[in-house]
């Protein structure tokens, strides 16, 4: 079988006028072109520094529950690991299971008792976890409130109130960051 | 894209190289990848506050010397507490006037430069937003231990 130099062609059954014209036509220019990449690249560089400005090493802490809009602060610390009380115009959650109904914590309560039982006996059990689990470390009572904008504080101190039964006396609330121009937060 | 070296007379073989960008789109598109999958596109944070309106530990000023600054949170606005002096700070129509609080609060900072500590005192009917918008002016005019309280727990 003869050896025939490489060349350029087609197949007969492909119609690309503009390339068999080219190639028929002996013309010196190739047939083909170098993509310019210089944009793509441009596009993919600032990509990667935007989204290497926003990425945050620490993962999620706290995940915004769908019926709770938070309030934003200015002033704010960075999220530390700690139970985490919901509070949304509905229920209220400890660590995402439900622990009272809000329309109770709306009543006054007959015994004059500010205290919400059930949340008071999870958070104790999970005080005597942390002990059992770190008994060199010193508990330093922190519970996260994430509370909806719209709760009163009615219903917030007896949360509070029940925290700080159980040994959470450090409340921190949990915000939506915002610096001080108003604009999203940078990433610490 | 290619790096172009111009070259001598009679030299037949251009000496115009193209770099091999396959690998760096690659990398670029991985990187992309993962940090899209990584963002965090919601900031969270925390604002700190104690709940009674105690002394610092190894305070021995007793109680009853020392000055209380207090921003009593209500229905009808605010009314921020000095000691013995009261400002009372009424709504602006149905919006609580923060700005002034703040203005207050930056006054009450420069006549006692050394107190850090101030106690909100809520009503039970004041939402969550407005008590957090009432700590976050306290922070922002330095007053960084903040104690949120009822209007009760208070004593004024």
């Amino acid at each position: 079988m003869p050896i025939f130099a490489p060349k350029s062609h087609l197949y007969d059954s492909v119609n690309l006028e503009a390339a068999k014209a080219r190639l028929t036509h002996h013309t010196r220019k190739s047939v083909y072109e170098a993509l310019n990449l210089v944009a793509y690249i441009d596009m993919m560089t600032m990509l990667v520094i935007f989204l290497l400005m926003s990425f945050s090493a620490t993962g999620e802490l706290l995940f915004i529950q769908k019926n709770i809009t938070m309030p934003d602060a200015q002033n704010w610390t960075a999220l530390e690991r700690a139970p985490v009380i919901g509070l949304s115009k509905d229920v209220v959650t400890l660590d995402g299971a439900q622990v009272a109904a809000m329309d109770e914590l709306s009543k006054d309560a007959a015994t004059g008792d500010a205290k919400i039982s059930e949340l008071y006996e999870k958070l104790v059990v999970l005080k005597n976890n942390y002990k059992l689990l770190h008994p060199t470390d010193q508990f330093n009572g922190i519970a996260i409130i994430q509370a909806d904008k719209g709760v009163e504080f009615k219903a917030l101190k007896k949360v509070m109130y029940s925290a700080a039964t159980a040994g959470y006396n450090n409340v921190n609330f949990a915000v939506n960051a915002r610096s001080k121009g108003g604009g999203a937060a940078p990433t610490e | 894209m290619g790096v172009s070296i111009q070259g001598g007379k009679g030299h037949r073989k251009s000496l115009n190289a193209d770099l091999n960008l396959v690998p760096y789109i690659d990398l670029l598109t991985c990187m992309v990848a993962f940090l899209l999958i990584t963002a965090v596109w919601t900031q969270l944070a925390r604002l700190s506050a104690a709940q009674k309106g105690q002394g610092q530990a190894g305070e021995e000023t007793p109680p009853e010397l020392q000055l209380k600054i207090v921003v009593v949170v209500n229905q009808e606005g605010f009314n921020l507490v000095v000691g013995q002096d009261q400002t009372p700070i009424p709504k602006k129509g149905t919006e609580y006037d923060f700005e002034k609080l703040g203005t207050e609060l930056k006054k009450a900072k420069d006549g006692h430069p050394d107190k850090n500590d101030i106690q909100v005192a809520s009503e039970d009917q004041v939402v969550f937003d407005t008590l957090i918008r009432t700590m976050d002016t306290a922070l922002s005019s330095r007053f960084v231990d903040i104690s949120l309280v009822d209007t009760g727990a208070a004593g004024i």
